[in-house]
């Protein structure tokens, strides 16, 4: 398992090369729609490492074909120069009505499948690649539909799964979405991400995919009880952390992941011929 | 009035609700549903105040005076709340109870007018660089760029210009950058709902 973190705003760039000048990860996950401004060459070079690319705001389920004719065009320039190892995506709902969320909305998985299939394979077809899509930290019971939903899109789209293991726990907690419910998705999926959660600021609680804390020790038992299911050749695991950057805090979810998931047998540069 | 009866299976049930204070009221306080819909008010409320923490100033602490009423005004004009949001809460300051404190100094205006072109340049995917975003209520210009290179964020800047531009026609208006050159003035475009 290779461990990567995510670099999400320039104010952390100091925090990644000394990550990866100490060993501490193998590759770096730029959310990369942040730095469409930047010039590609510039992104390949910026860090000594392969290179996943993370999607946040393409809106696939929401915007017209031209705009994500034109997202896409600049997305595979970053693919290109980078040599990504994986692109990845959400399936997330950014308005309703027209009027944005701020804390994004999970989709009907019963009610919304073909029409999220469809717009899955649009999407892929329009990047040329194929993409890996974030489970949601869910909230509502509709959450517990999450597991047999993305079995089924994996298998009719050809889509991958980048499987957020700290949101399956936020979903177990706050919708008893069970963690074994998950196991052929995981044991399908390549690529991963594992970050802090933090509880609502009322009750009764729910948890929140805050990427604010350190790893929860449900977080860490569920690798620890899956850990065969996750680790496999080529496998990823990003540690996301975007508020309260404290790098020995960081350091010690990642050596606890290096110490649960052993050194990675590839090198930096069979990742990159991987990809 | 709370309805014990309101479907809350999944998070589409409460997509009404995530931006209405108002809604959010119907649901009983002990139930999950609640959570999740104050927890997505409380970013509306955090994405305004943290940013624009002057408005506190009119408001009091806890901000209520300015949030409640504005979201309720929101939700009847069916504002989208993209990065006009902050533009939306000083047009409504304008003409609330906190008006006079509002036109007697600049710093409110100031403060709405950099968070409006830094969220433009957290959300915005177009293929512009910056934003010039300028108000009738002053000759004042705010600019907005995106981040250009790995090592920096994104990037906002107060300009007061010798030779002022002319007015937006309307309350607002913005133009935006295709460089990360303020090189052009091709006309104001007009805030949307």
């Amino acid at each position: 398992m290779r461990l990567g973190f995510n670099f999400t705003l320039g104010d952390t760039y100091d925090l990644v090369q000394r990550l990866i000048a100490e060993g501490h990860i193998d590759y770096c996950e730029y959310l990369i729609d942040n730095f469409f401004c930047v010039d590609p060459d510039e992104i390949a070079k910026a860090f000594d490492c392969p290179i996943g690319l993370h999607v946040m705001y393409s809106r696939f389920l929401e915007a017209d074909r031209p705009t994500l004719v034109d997202f896409a065009a600049r997305l595979r320039d970053y693919i290109d120069a980078t040599n990504a190892i994986y692109v990845s995506d959400h399936i997330l709902r950014f308005t309703h009505e027209g009027r944005a969320f701020f804390h994004l909305g999970e989709i009907d998985y019963s009610t919304e499948y073909e029409f999220v299939r469809d717009k899955v394979l649009e999407w892929q077809e329009i990047v040329g690649q194929r993409i890996h899509f974030e489970n949601y930290p869910s909230i509502m019971d509709g959450g517990l539909e999450a597991p047999t939903f993305f079995e089924r899109l994996t298998k009719e789209t050809g889509a991958g799964v980048l499987f957020d293991a700290s949101n399956a726990v936020c979903a177990y907690r706050n919708c008893g979405t069970p963690l074994e419910a998950w196991r052929n998705v995981i044991a399908k999926a390549q690529h991963f991400h594992v970050a802090g959660y933090r509880n609502s600021m009322i009750e009764p609680f729910i948890s929140l995919d805050t990427h604010a804390d350190s790893l929860s020790p449900e977080t860490v038992a569920f690798l620890e009880n899956f850990r065969s299911v996750f680790d496999k050749p080529g496998a990823t695991m990003t540690y996301e952390r975007d508020q309260e950057i404290e790098y020995d805090d960081i350091v010690a979810d990642l050596k606890l992941l290096r110490g649960l998931f052993g050194e990675p047998q590839e090198r930096r540069h069979d990742l990159v011929v991987s990809a | 009035m709370i309805l014990l009866s309101l479907p809350s299976r999944t998070d589409r049930d409460l997509y009404p609700a995530l931006m209405s204070p108002e809604m959010c009221a119907k649901y009983p306080a002990d139930h999950k549903a609640f959570v999740r819909i104050d927890t997505s008010l409380r970013v509306y409320w955090h994405t305004l105040f943290d940013i624009c923490p002057e408005l506190l100033e009119l408001s009091g602490p806890d901000g209520m005076s300015i949030f409640r009423p504005f979201m309720a005004w929101a939700g009847e004009k069916k504002l989208a709340f993209d990065w006009f949001y902050y533009l939306w809460v000083y047009a409504w300051l304008r003409q609330s109870p906190f008006k006079e404190q509002v036109f007697a100094d600049k710093k409110y205006l100031r403060s709405v007018m950099g968070a409006s072109v830094a969220r433009w340049a957290i959300l915005d995917r177009g293929r512009n660089c910056g934003i010039v975003i300028g108000c009738a209520d002053t000759t004042d210009i705010v600019i907005g760029w995106k981040c250009r290179n790995v090592r920096f964020g994104r990037e906002v800047e107060l300009i007061e210009p010798e030779e002022p531009l002319p007015p937006p026609p309307e309350l607002f208006g913005y133009f935006t950058l295709p460089s990360f050159e303020l090189d052009i003035f091709p006309g104001w475009q007009g805030v949307t709902r």
